[in-house]
C-alpha cells in the first residue's frame, strides 16, 4: 500500500517533469517534479525493503585463505616458456612506446616577447592610448603595449602614486601567473587575489609577503610628444613564474 | 511475461540462468556504512548520463566554449540548466562520496590483506575523479576556471628538467593559454578519464564480489546477510533513488558554478575571493601557505609552486596508495582478515587518519585565508604563520590525541567486557578461529 503511494508519486513526478519540460516551465518546476519522482522511487524501494526486514539473515561460506595450488603451471611444463629474451623484447616495445609520447612534447620555448620596448605606447583595454593626465593620484589601470596587447606576457598595471608619478609593473604574478589585480592605495600594495602575494609599489614592487619569489618586473615610462604615456624599454626582469630552463 | 521470455531466450542461447541463479542468491552483509560506496557509484552513473547529453550541447572550441555553456545552461533553457547543474553537483558529490567511503574502509580496516589491491584501485579512482572534476570545470573557459588553469600550467612549468615540455604538452603551445588547451581538456574529460574510471569501477566491483564483502563480526567464516534478490536489490534501488533525489534538489534550488557571473577568461582579469571546487581547495591552500623561496641548482630555478603544487599531493597520494602495506609493516599484522574492526580498536590507524583529515581540512580552510583574515580582523601575515605552524605541529598533536582517545575507549570497552572470575576467555585469532586465553596470575 505504502509502496503504491510512493510509486504513484514517482509516476506523477516523472510525467510532471516531462510536461514541465514540454511547456518550458522554469527550472524550479522541472527540478521539483524530478525530485518528487526520485523521492517516490527511494521511498517505494525503501518501504518494500523494510517489509522484508522480519525475514532471517542467511549465510554463505567464505573461501579459506592461503595458497590454492602449489604450482599454477601444468605438470608437463617444466622449463620456462618465456625466457629472458622475451622480456628484453617486451622492454624494447616499452621504449618504442615512449616515442609517440615524446613526439607530443612541444618545442620547449617560452615566448620571451612581451611586446614592450622603447617608445611603445601604453593602451587601455579598448586599445586607446593613455594621455599623461589619465589617472588621478592613487589611480590604477591595466595597460598593454600598443599593437601587441594579445601577447600573454604583455599586461601591465599602471599606477599613479600619491606624489603624482606613474609606475608600471607586469601584471602577471611571479608566483603562479595570476593577474595581480588588487591595489590597496593606503599602503601602496599590489595584491594577487589567487595566493595573496603582496608587492610594495613604492619599493620597486618588491615581494613583501606571500609566496611570490621575486618582485614584479617594472616598466620604465616616459611621455611622447603628443602627451601620451610610452615605455622606455622592456620590463626590467622576466615576466611570470620561473621554470627550470629560465636560467637567470 | 516479457521479462520471463527474454530471460528464457537468453538462457537457451547462452546458458545464463545458472549464472543468474548464483548471482541473485548471493549474500550481501548489511550495514549503513556499506552504502557509501554505492552512492559514489550512482553519482558516477549520473555523471555519465548527463555528461553524454552535455557533449552534444557544448562547443569545445576555445572561441565558443564559454558562449555555448551560457546558451545551454541559461535559466530560460530549463532542460540544459537542470542537466548542467545536476552534472556539476554530481561531480562535487562524487568526490565527496569517494572520500567518505574511503574513510569508512580506512577506519574499519577493510583494506587489509587480502583486499590491498582493491584499496589501491579505489585510491586511484579518487585521484582520477579529482582530475575529471578539474578538467570538466575548466572546460567553459570562464574567468574562474581559466585562472585555475593558469595556476595548473604554472605548476606543470615548475617541474625540474621537464617543466617546459610538461607545460607545453598540457597547453598545446609555447605559452598560456595554448591554442589546443581546451581540446586537450575535452579529450581528457569526456573520454580518457571517464573510460578509465569505468574500467576501474568494473575491477573494483569484480574484486568485491569475488573476494566477498567484509563485515563486522557475526561469524568469521561465513558471510551473514541478505540475498541480492529481492532484499539487497530493493535497498540499492532505494540508495539510487535517494542519490537522484538529493541531486535534483541541489541542482534546482542551489545554483553551483554560475559561469555567467564570472565572465569569459581574460588573462589580465581575476575575481577576488576566487577559489576552486572544494576537492581542489587544499591545493589552493597549500600554494598560499607554501614558501616563497626559489631554490636554484646550478642556476636552474625550482619555482616555489613545485613543493605545495606537486610534491605535496604526490606524496599524499603515494602514502594513501601504499597504506595497507605501511600499516602491515608498522603492526606486523600480515594475516588475512574478513572481519572489520571498530575504529577505536586500532589507535595507530585512528591517529594517522585523524592527522590526515586535519591536514586536509587545514589546507582547505587556508584556501580562504584572505576572507578569514578580513572577517576576523587579523593580519593575513599572522594567519598564514598560524596556519603554517598548525600544518607542521597540528598532525602530531591531533594524531596523538586521537590515538589516546581510541586507547581509552578500547580500554573501557575491555573493562566492561571483563569476564566473571572462573569463566574462560575466548579470543578470536587472526585466522578467524577461537582460542582460549591463558588465565592471568592473581
Amino acid at each position: 500500500m505504502i509502496v503504491a503511494i510512493f510509486l504513484t508519486l514517482t509516476i506523477a513526478g516523472a510525467l510532471g517533469a516531462t510536461l514541465a519540460a514540454a511547456f518550458g516551465a522554469p527550472p524550479s518546476a522541472l527540478g521539483g517534479a524530478l525530485a518528487v519522482a526520485f523521492i517516490g522511487l527511494a521511498g517505494a524501494a525503501g518501504a518494500a525493503a523494510s517489509a522484508l526486514r522480519a525475514r532471517d539473515d542467511l549465510t554463505e561460506p567464505r573461501a579459506p585463505h592461503g595458497p590454492t595450488h602449489p604450482r599454477p603451471l601444468p605438470a608437463d611444463v617444466t622449463r620456462p616458456v618465456f625466457g629472458r629474451m622475451w622480456f628484453a623484447a617486451l622492454g624494447a616495445f616499452a621504449v618504442l612506446g615512449l616515442v609517440p609520447l615524446v613526439s607530443l612534447a612541444r618545442k620547449p620555448g617560452r615566448q620571451a616577447r612581451t611586446g614592450w620596448g622603447p617608445g611603445v605606447r601604453l593602451v587601455d583595454e579598448n586599445n586607446q592610448p593613455i594621455p599623461h593626465d589619465r589617472l588621478v593620484d592613487g589611480g590604477i589601470e591595466t595597460v598593454f603595449p600598443q599593437g601587441a596587447a594579445e601577447l600573454p606576457e604583455a599586461p601591465a598595471v599602471l599606477i599613479r602614486g600619491d606624489d603624482g608619478g606613474y609606475r608600471a609593473f607586469s601584471k602577471i604574478c611571479t608566483h603562479a601567473g595570476c593577474p595581480v589585480a588588487l591595489y590597496r592605495r593606503a599602503s601602496h600594495q599590489l595584491i594577487c587575489p589567487c595566493h595573496q602575494s603582496i608587492f610594495d609599489v613604492e619599493d620597486g614592487a618588491k615581494n613583501i609577503s606571500g609566496p611570490a619569489p621575486r618582485p614584479l618586473p617594472a616598466l620604465a615610462l616616459d611621455t611622447d610628444g603628443e602627451g601620451y604615456l610610452i615605455a622606455r624599454g622592456d620590463f626590467d626582469g622576466p615576466v611570470g613564474p620561473d621554470d627550470w630552463d629560465r636560467v637567470l | 511475461m516479457i521479462v520471463r521470455r527474454t530471460v528464457g531466450w537468453l538462457d537457451e542461447r547462452f546458458g545464463t540462468n545458472a549464472l543468474l541463479h548464483v548471482a541473485l542468491k548471493k549474500i550481501y552483509p548489511d550495514h549503513w556504512s556499506f552504502y557509501l560506496g554505492e552512492f559514489a557509484l550512482y553519482f558516477f552513473l549520473v555523471l555519465v548520463g548527463t555528461g553524454v547529453w552535455l557533449t552534444f550541447a557544448f562547443d569545445a572550441g576555445a572561441q565558443n566554449a564559454y558562449g555555448s555553456v551560457l546558451a545551454l545552461a541559461a535559466r530560460n533553457h530549463p532542460i540544459g540548466y537542470e542537466i548542467r547543474q545536476i552534472h556539476h553537483w554530481a561531480a562535487v558529490c562524487f568526490v565527496a562520496a569517494i572520500l567518505v567511503h574511503m574513510s569508512r574502509i580506512f577506519f574499519t580496516g577493510a583494506f587489509r590483506r587480502p583486499r590491498e589491491l582493491n584499496w589501491m584501485v579505489g585510491v586511484t579512482m579518487l585521484l582520477l575523479a579529482s582530475f575529471t572534476g578539474f578538467t570538466g570545470y575548466s572546460l567553459p573557459n570562464d574567468g574562474l576556471s581559466g585562472t585555475g588553469l593558469r595556476i595548473a600550467y604554472s605548476v606543470a612549468l615548475s617541474i625540474p628538467l621537464i617543466g617546459r615540455w610538461a607545460a607545453g604538452v598540457f597547453a598545446g603551445g609555447d605559452d598560456f593559454p595554448g591554442p589546443q588547451l581546451t581540446t586537450h581538456l575535452y579529450t581528457l574529460h569526456v573520454y580518457f578519464l571517464p573510460v578509465t574510471i569505468g574500467a576501474l569501477i568494473a575491477l573494483h566491483l569484480g574484486l568485491l564480489v569475488y573476494q566477498k564483502h567484509t563485515q563486522f563480526v557475526r561469524d568469521p567464516n561465513r558471510v551473514v546477510g541478505r540475498r541480492f534478490w529481492p532484499d539487497y536489490a530493493l535497498r540499492t534501488v532505494a540508495a539510487l533513488g535517494a542519490t537522484l533525489a538529493v541531486l535534483a534538489l541541489l541542482a534546482t534550488f542551489f545554483e553551483i558554478n554560475p559561469v555567467g557571473d564570472y565572465g569569459p577568461y581574460r588573462p589580465w582579469i581575476v575575481m577576488n575571493g576566487a577559489v576552486p571546487d572544494w576537492y581542489a581547495a587544499f591545493l589552493e591552500g597549500a600554494l598560499r601557505l607554501g614558501p616563497a623561496t626559489e631554490i636554484r641548482i646550478a642556476g636552474h630555478p625550482i619555482p616555489p609552486v613545485f613543493w605545495p603544487g606537486l610534491v605535496l599531493p604526490s606524496v599524499t597520494f603515494l602514502f594513501l596508495l601504499l597504506w595497507p602495506f605501511i600499516e602491515a609493516r608498522l603492526t606486523g599484522d600480515r594475516a588475512p582478515h574478513d572481519v572489520l574492526e571498530k575504529p577505536t580498536q586500532v589507535p595507530l590507524r585512528v591517529g594517522v587518519g585523524a592527522a590526515l583529515i586535519f591536514e586536509g581540512l587545514l589546507l582547505t580552510i587556508a584556501a580562504g585565508d584572505d576572507q578569514t583574515a578580513a572577517t576576523l580582523h587579523v593580519r593575513l601575515d599572522t594567519l598564514v604563520w598560524l596556519y603554517r605552524s598548525a600544518l607542521l605541529l597540528g598532525p602530531i598533536v591531533v594524531g596523538l590525541l586521537a590515538a589516546r582517545i581510541a586507547m581509552d575507549v578500547r580500554a573501557r570497552a575491555a573493562e566492561g567486557a571483563e569476564p566473571p572470575p572462573d569463566a574462560v576467555m575466548l579470543v578470536r585469532n587472526a585466522h578467524g578461529g577461537y582460542e582460549e586465553e591463558e588465565p592471568q596470575a592473581g
